[in-house]
């Protein structure tokens, strides 16, 4: 039977070595710390990295502008850090996430709102392993997208997301966000109104249905 | 007004996929002239009974105005204290004309 009581964000996430085994993970909002010590600590090593379409993301300089440019269009972000416990049983920073509250569905069949996953990064494992003593990383790309279907579902919006997958990703990332669950939206399809620009292919959304499916491969590990 | 203040006008006329990939193409710096570089730097690890873990739940509009204040860089850091008082006057500007709104 499904509870009524409004879900967490998830409490542990696969290991990256072992997806048999589990990882402690938290989730806390995000300050402009968080932002400095990411650009910091992982930036130089995802700069390095072709394939990342995170490369040149500086968080410092992204929080504030998120959240004041979506205030100017009169919405609100939920920035999130995920952390995980290193081998010391501190916890170190591992995931980003910007997410919109309050976004145009991208389905147009399903006219309604969402919560729009804006920018998410996770962590280099080279250097959470050889710099922050985390031997066993976790696996956080399903960790991230669930936390946004989780806000959206507690604020009302069933669960749904949408996201547009950065062209620095490419083939790779747009793989990754369909082997997680969400439907790529075809490119002949509109878009809602507000989000402008022509559909290139990259968005991708999940639809309620979808979200439950998506929220509850993590209901054990809140 | 503050070149950040400019800045986040400007970068509201564009949709979030434009951003998305402006920022991915490396033009954030170009885009919003905005530097927080000698903010003293968390610790790197931090005890689970220090972690304030976030709730899930949607937040009120005072949660929402100070997860935007801790966004900013504190004032004792070099980012340009004039364009960054600015931006704040703004957001609060913002916030609550938004306030007055939903009270209507």
């Amino acid at each position: 039977m499904a509870s009524d009581l409004p879900r967490r964000f998830a409490r542990r996430a696969p290991s990256k070595v072992n997806p048999d085994r589990f990882v402690d993970i938290r989730v806390t909002d995000m300050n402009a710390g968080d932002a400095l010590w990411w650009d910091r600590k992982f930036g130089p090593s995802h700069a390095q990295d072709r394939r990342r379409a995170d490369r040149f993301w500086a968080w410092s300089v992204l929080l504030p502008m998120c959240h004041l440019v979506q205030l100017a269009k009169r919405r609100y972000c939920r920035p999130l850090v995920i952390w995980t416990r290193a081998d010391n049983r501190r916890f170190v920073r591992a995931g980003m996430s910007i997410l919109i509250d309050d976004y145009p569905h991208l389905d147009i069949a399903d006219p309604s709102q969402s919560d729009f996953v804006w920018f998410i990064s996770a962590g280099d494992s080279g250097v959470l392993t050889k710099e922050l003593g985390v031997s066993d990383p976790p696996s956080l790309g399903r960790v991230l997208l669930d936390c946004a279907v989780v806000v959206s579902e507690n604020a009302g919006f069933g669960g749904r997301i949408g996201l547009h997958a950065a062209p620095q990703g490419g083939q790779r990332l747009l793989d990754f966000y369909v082997k997680c669950g969400l439907a790529n939206l075809p490119k002949a399809a509109g878009l809602p109104p507000s989000v402008t620009r022509r559909n290139d292919g990259r968005f991708f959304f999940a639809g309620a249905a979808a979200a439950a499916g998506l929220a509850a491969l993590l209901d054990a590990d809140r | 007004m503050g070149a950040v203040v400019e800045a986040v006008l400007r970068l509201s006329t564009f949709s979030e996929r434009q951003i998305l990939d402006l920022v991915s193409e490396g033009q954030l710096g170009e885009l919003f002239p905005f530097r927080s570089k000698t903010q003293e730097l968390p610790p790197d690890s931090v005890a689970e009974d220090d972690l304030v873990e976030a709730s899930a739940l949607p937040m009120s509009r005072s949660q929402k105005a100070a997860l935007i204040q801790s966004s900013m860089p504190s004032s004792g850091a070099r980012v340009g204290s004039d364009r960054l008082a600015a931006a704040l006057a703004w957001q609060e500007e913002v916030l609550r004309s938004a306030d007055e709104e939903s009270h209507r």
